[in-house]
This record gives C-alpha cells, sequence and structure tokens, in this order.
C-alpha cells in the first residue's frame, strides 16, 4: 500500500476552497459566499485509483504574513505541518490578486499545484485563461476546475501526486532588485548558521520575510544562532520601505505574465455594483436591512404556523395515549409526560427553526451579510466596534457556537474579545421556541412583533455592551474596517435547502440527546422522592425550583419557571422541554397550559423571554467561550455580566410591560 | 496625473492609480495581498458612508475612511 498523500487547500478567502473541498472528499462542510467561512482546518479523505488522500481545508488569506487569528491558522499549517502538497485554489476571475500569493507560496519550495477554479465564470465573462501557458510561465502544474460542478476533480489529484512524488523542488524565485538582493544574501549568511531553522525553512524564504519586517520569522530566528547577527543587519534598514519595493516587485512579475495568458478586460459596473448602489445606499441601507429582518421574523412565525399545529396536536395526543395505555403507570408517565411531553414541546418549534435557518442560508450564500457588515460598519464604530463583528452577530441568530468561531477573522485581539462577550446576546434559534410558546400564549396575533422586539433588545444589548466594555475594561482603537465585498450570487434552491438541513437535522439531533437527557432528569425529580404527586411542590424538582424562587420571584417567575431556567443552561430549549414536563400531559397542549396558569401573565410571559434571551450562554457557547479566549476568568465573566443584565432587564420590562398593554 | 492624494477624498466613481500605501505592519501586506499595488487601478464605487467601496480589477472591497487615508492615488486626467 502507498502511503497516505497530505494535500493542503490555500488561497484567497471566498475562492471556492471549501466547495472544492466538499467536492473531492464528500464533505458537507460549510459554504456561504462571505469571506472568512472557514475559520478552522478541516480535514477529509478520498481515494482515488488506489491513492489514500487526506485533504485538509484551510482558512483563507491573502498573503502569507498573518494578521487575523483565522490566516494564522492558515499560515502555520502550510510552514509547520509541512503537507506533501499544497494546492493553491485561484479565482480565475481575479488572477492578478490570486497570483501575489502565488509568488509567496512559490518561495516556500513546497510542491505546489494551482487549481484555477471557477474557470468557467472567468470564460462567461470573456475572460478565458490559457492556463497551460501560465504554467509554463510560472513552473507550476495548473488544473483547470469548476468546484460547484466537480469539474477537474480528477486532473487536480492526478497533479497532485505527480507533483508530491518530483523531487527536489526548485525554487521559484522572483528577482527582487539589486538593493533588495543585497540584503537578502547579507541574511542569508548568519541564517545558514541557524541549523535548526536553516533545516526547517528555505534561507531565502527567510531572509525575504525577515526583510519584509514579519514578526513571526523574526520570533523564530530570535534566541538562535542567528539572532545578534540578523538583529543587528535589521536594525540599519526600514523593513517597510523593502516590504513595498517586493510587493511592486512581485507585482511586476505577474503584470508581465498576464497580458500573455488572458485578455484583461476588467468589467466596468457589475449588477453586483449597482444592486450595491441600492442596499448601501446613505438613506436606503439601514431601512432595508430593517425591513429584510422584519420580513424575515414575520416569515418564521407565520409560515410554520400549520405545520406547529399539526406536531403539536400529534404530541398532545401521543403523549395522553403514553400515560393513559403504558403499563406500569411510572413507565407510562416517563414517556408521556417525561420524554414526548418535553421533546415534543421542542420539536414542534422545528419547522421554525428550520425557515429560520433557510433565510439566515439565504443571506450567507446571495453575498448580502458582507453588505450587512458594510452598512452596520459606521454605527458600530461609534459604539466601539468594527462593522465585520456584525458578521458574527447575524450569525449568532442561527447559533453562537459558529458564531465565536467566526470573530477569528476580527484582527484586533480586543475587538476580538469584545465580539465574543457580546455574541450570547444575539437571539439564537435555540431561544426562538421559548418565545414562540410564550408570546403565542400569551400575545396572539401580536406575537411577530413581540419577538421583533426580543430579538433588537438582544441587538441592543450586545451593542451597549460592547460600548461599555470599550469604555472601561478593554480601551482601545477600534481596527480600522477592511473586507472584500463579493459579487451577488443567486443562491440555488438546492445549496441553500441543504445548509438548511444540515443544521436543522443538529437541531433534531440535539432533541434527541441533551433535550432529551433534560427532559427525563426534570422528570424524575419531579417524579421523586416516591410517592409524591407528580410534579408537585414537595417532589425535589418543587424543591430544588423553591430553593431557588426567591432569587427570581421579583421578577414574578414561579419555582416551575425557576426549575426549567436551571435546567435551560443545558441548552435554551430545554426551557420549553422543561415546562412540557413540569405541566405533564394533559387534553390540553402546552400553550394552552401556560395561558392558563394563573401565576403567569402577559407581563410576566415577556419578563421571562427577556430573561432567556439574556441570563447566560449555554453550556456549548460556554465552551466554545473558553477556547476562543483561553481564559477561565472572561468566560466566567460572561455568566456573570449575563446573569446580572437579565435580571435587570427582566426585572424592568416585567414592571413596565402592564402600562403598556393595559394590565397585567 | 494631477499629482497624489489619499484614496478616502475621491469622490463616487473616480478612477485612479495606486501611487503608494503606507498602512503599518500588518495591514500594510493585508493591503498589498489584496491587489492595492503602485499601479493599481481603482475606481471607487460608493463613498457615501463612513466606509468606502472601490474596485480594484473585478474584486471590491469595503474599507474604511482610516485605511482609505493610507492609499496614495494619482487621479487619471479626463475623469471626475
Amino acid at each position: 500500500m502507498t502511503r497516505e498523500i497530505r494535500i493542503a487547500l490555500t488561497g484567497n478567502p471566498n475562492v471556492g476552497k471549501t466547495t472544492l473541498f466538499n467536492a473531492l472528499t464528500g464533505s458537507r462542510q460549510h459554504v456561504g459566499n462571505w469571506p472568512g467561512v472557514t475559520v478552522e482546518k478541516k480535514t477529509g479523505k478520498v481515494s482515488r485509483n488506489g491513492c489514500e488522500f487526506e485533504v485538509v481545508d484551510l482558512p483563507g488569506t491573502y498573503s502569507l504574513t498573518a494578521y487575523s487569528a483565522d490566516e494564522v491558522i492558515a499560515r502555520d499549517f502550510i510552514l509547520d505541518e509541512k503537507p506533501d502538497v499544497v494546492v493553491q485554489v485561484v479565482d480565475a476571475t481575479n488572477l492578478e490578486r490570486n497570483l501575489y500569493l502565488t509568488t509567496q507560496l512559490a518561495e516556500l519550495r513546497t510542491p505546489l499545484v494551482i487549481a484555477l477554479n471557477m474557470a468557467d465564470m472567468a470564460e462567461a465573462q470573456g475572460n478565458p485563461i490559457d492556463y497551460r501557458k501560465l504554467s509554463g510561465f510560472l513552473e507550476i502544474p495548473i488544473v483547470r476546475t469548476v468546484g460547484t460542478r466537480g469539474e477537474g476533480l480528477q486532473d487536480l489529484l492526478d497533479a497532485a501526486v505527480k507533483e508530491a512524488k518530483t523531487s527536489p523542488h526548485h525554487e521559484h524565485t522572483i528577482g527582487y532588485g539589486n538593493e533588495a538582493e543585497e540584503m537578502i544574501a547579507k541574511l542569508t549568511d548568519p541564517l545558514s548558521a541557524d541549523r535548526t531553522l536553516s533545516g526547517k525553512y528555505p534561507l531565502r524564504w527567510l531572509a525575504v520575510k525577515l526583510l519584509e519586517g514579519d514578526e513571526n520569522v523574526l520570533a523564530k530566528v530570535r534566541g538562535g544562532a542567528a539572532s545578534a547577527r540578523v538583529q543587528s543587519i535589521l536594525s540599519s534598514i526600514n523593513s517597510d520601505e523593502y516590504e513595498a519595493t517586493m510587493a511592486d516587485k512581485r507585482y511586476e512579475a505577474i503584470a508581465a505574465i498576464l497580458p500573455q495568458v488572458h485578455r484583461t478586460n476588467t468589467r466596468g459596473t457589475t449588477f453586483s455594483d449597482m444592486v450595491d448602489r441600492v442596499v448601501t445606499n446613505r438613506y436606503l441601507g439601514i431601512p432595508i436591512f430593517l425591513a429584510l429582518m422584519w420580513g424575515a421574523f414575520e416569515l418564521t412565525f407565520t409560515v410554520a404556523t400549520p405545520f406547529m399545529t399539526v406536531i403539536d396536536t400529534l404530541t398532545v395526543w401521543l403523549a395522553e395515549f403514553a400515560v393513559a395505555s403504558i403499563e406500569p403507570a411510572w413507565l407510562g408517565s416517563l414517556i408521556g409526560d417525561g420524554i414526548i411531553s418535553g421533546v415534543g414541546a421542542v420539536l414542534i418549534f422545528l419547522p421554525n427553526i428550520l425557515i429560520l435557518f433557510l433565510i439566515l442560508a439565504l443571506l450567507e450564500d446571495s453575498g448580502y451579510l458582507a453588505r450587512a457588515a458594510f452598512i452596520m460598519d459606521r454605527p458600530l464604530y461609534a459604539l466601539g466596534l468594527p462593522g465585520k463583528a456584525f458578521i458574527p452577530m447575524l450569525i449568532g441568530f442561527g447559533c453562537n457556537v459558529p458564531a465565536i468561531m467566526a470573530t477569528r477573522s476580527i484582527e484586533s485581539e480586543k475587538d476580538r474579545l469584545i465580539s465574543i462577550l457580546v455574541n450570547p446576546f444575539m437571539s439564537c434559534s435555540a431561544r426562538l421556541p421559548v418565545y414562540v410558546l410564550f408570546a403565542g400564549a400569551f400575545f396572539g396575533a401580536h406575537a411577530g412583533g413581540v419577538m421583533f422586539f426580543l430579538y433588537v433588545l438582544g441587538i441592543a444589548v450586545a451593542i451597549a455592551s460592547a460600548k461599555l466594555f470599550r469604555s472601561t475594561i478593554l480601551p482601545g482603537e477600534v481596527s480600522p474596517f477592511v473586507m472584500e465585498m463579493p459579487p451577488y450570487r443567486l443562491p440555488t434552491a438546492m445549496t441553500s435547502l441543504m445548509h438548511m438541513w444540515s443544521r436543522g437535522s443538529m437541531y433534531l439531533r440535539k432533541a434527541g440527546t441533551i433535550i432529551l437527557l433534560g427532559a427525563m432528569l426534570v422528570w424524575a425529580l419531579a417524579s421523586f422522592p416516591y410517592g409524591v404527586e407528580y410534579g408537585s411542590a414537595e417532589s425535589f424538582a418543587g424543591m430544588l425550583g423553591h430553593l431557588v424562587e426567591p432569587l427570581v420571584a421579583p421578577l414574578g417567575f414561579d419555582w416551575k419557571v425557576a426549575v426549567a431556567l436551571i435546567f435551560g443552561f443545558l441548552a435554551k430549549e430545554v426551557v420549553v422541554g422543561s415546562l412540557g414536563v413540569l405541566y405533564g400531559a394533559g387534553e390540553e397542549s402546552l400553550t394552552d397550559a401556560l395561558f392558563a396558569d394563573p401565576s403567569l401573565s402577559a407581563a410576566t410571559a415577556l419578563a421571562l423571554m427577556v430573561f432567556v434571551l439574556l441570563y447566560m450562554p449555554c453550556v456549548a457557547a460556554l465552551g466554545v467561550i473558553k477556547k476562543e479566549t483561553g481564559s477561565w476568568k472572561w468566560t466566567g465573566f460572561a455568566v456573570a455580566y449575563g446573569i446580572v443584565v437579565a435580571w435587570v432587564l427582566a426585572f424592568v420590562v416585567g414592571h413596565l410591560a402592564p402600562f403598556f398593554i393595559g394590565g397585567a | 496625473m494631477e499629482g497624489t492624494c489619499p484614496l478616502a477624498l475621491l469622490a463616487a466613481g473616480t478612477e485612479a492609480k495606486v501611487t503608494d500605501v503606507r498602512a503599518g505592519r500588518g495591514m500594510q501586506a493585508r493591503l498589498l495581498g489584496m491587489g492595492f499595488c503602485p499601479d493599481a487601478r481603482v475606481t471607487v464605487q460608493c463613498a457615501d458612508r463612513g466606509s468606502i467601496i472601490v474596485s480594484v480589477g473585478d474584486a471590491r472591497y469595503a474599507l474604511s475612511r482610516g485605511i482609505a487615508m493610507k492609499i496614495f492615488v494619482g487621479i487619471a486626467k479626463g475623469s471626475a
């Protein structure tokens, strides 16, 4: 058996690396039309013609000088993990800029293959690329690929195998002009004395990076055998100048080749530009954005209603049936009151969740997400966050876990920390069941408006908190906004539906695991000690609830709500699941049972929704906050801050609401 | 050419050529990688907000005005 060949996919952001990765490995990694979708390296396997491949999908990067956390991941993998072949995925419609990265990769002496992706689009625009000729100029194998249709995959793998087995690899370098070359030679000399370094990286590449003032490479040199001499050479030069000159030389080299391989006719005003003139307009931009959001939440609520009614009726009937007909009675109660009522209470909201995910998928796939960040840049900047931070916030409407990961593309550490800390206030889909349940029970026709209020409240709290953190514990300048605006693409029904389903099925899996567990736990607490009336104050659940009740009593919550809130820490849907269990299986649905409970009023329901929106990140979100901040201190802060804010706002809302909604 | 000025000061629709980029560590490399190199042709697409949208070749970038102040351009004769 031959050994496995490890291929790393690299390239500029949003050139289709992940689409190609999915096509190669049959994976279903998340793809979207905005820069920064992939923030973690992803691995997949494929075997073709007796060859085993491990394919690694890396975050996008514009150059090998890393600036943000996701770029560091991409660069370190190529430098330190030494994959057998690096495949640079190149956007054929943006050749010049993509080849700039090529000139840097070529200096690494790593086996390199170019996948000329989106080749069909370049051809459709009347810019076909003579890639054989280009390959000759660059001395790098080039394969034409169309990731979305899976074209050129076999050729790409063949080229990768061939390149991996070719050795030695000659350096493809660019001449940087006399002055720079002299400095490179001067630096190479002491560098060759550092055995560990010269064994690992090409000397010329090290010298070039040092000349550019690359902090990361300088850190590698520091403390080694070459340290003193290199630093004395570098102290005499202005690396900014060299960086600019060498970049010029690279672009000059590219400019010399390009006219020979394709017609460089830049399109003037494109369809995307025309759309942008409207959606990013000074006066229209924000109203359009808000209208889209409003429409999204109206849809989430109205379209789903008939489906919900069906699931609701089915759940109630099943639970009743289980309690009535399964022997022994305790098992019937576990299945009926516990599992079916608990999990069913959450499953009812699958239609809402699916619609929400579909809308998010459409936003991501169309390219509008990047525009939303652009529109919000100014208001966010004024409040102490870069516009880029708005993307994780919108992703947070789906789930805070990937949203917090998405902050990796934010360059400044402080900006990133603030974005992480405020993200849990963005109302994720797990909170939706709570709103739908309570808004539906207490606000009837105005339920859509109430939900919209909650989402806006979440954004407002996130933004106000960002402002607060910026002016107190994390002071500093907002990092400047630089972001690519990808061309708009018409999302295909297939990809958007797949998007929706891959996330929707996660919700289902969650219902079958953590929510099921939560429901059974609450059932057990409500049933024991043996002999107590189910769900009464004498049960364990009752005792636990009464213990916590004083803390939430000022908000108008009774012990049942308190228990639900405690278990909601596992996942916010569990709040609904727990209430489903505690109110048990009756002839009425949970909505009616809540409405009939005299201890709950519209004002209390609103306070409860506000509390659930804000009170603390779920276990999964806390895990990712710890991972991304690397600090228990900040993780603990996120919990404590959330609880305090939730309590205060729920108190205020609960006490003010009666004046607006006509009595409690 | 009629002298250089920062990209941030151009009106929407203006075409220009980059003459110099001075954005400091990290950001400099990012901008160069994005195609903002000397002689690159840029067009301001949108300039009525805190940030601007600029096209470089077929790519479109949103840049805050702070960054756009650090990219110097020469305005081609004849355009606004």
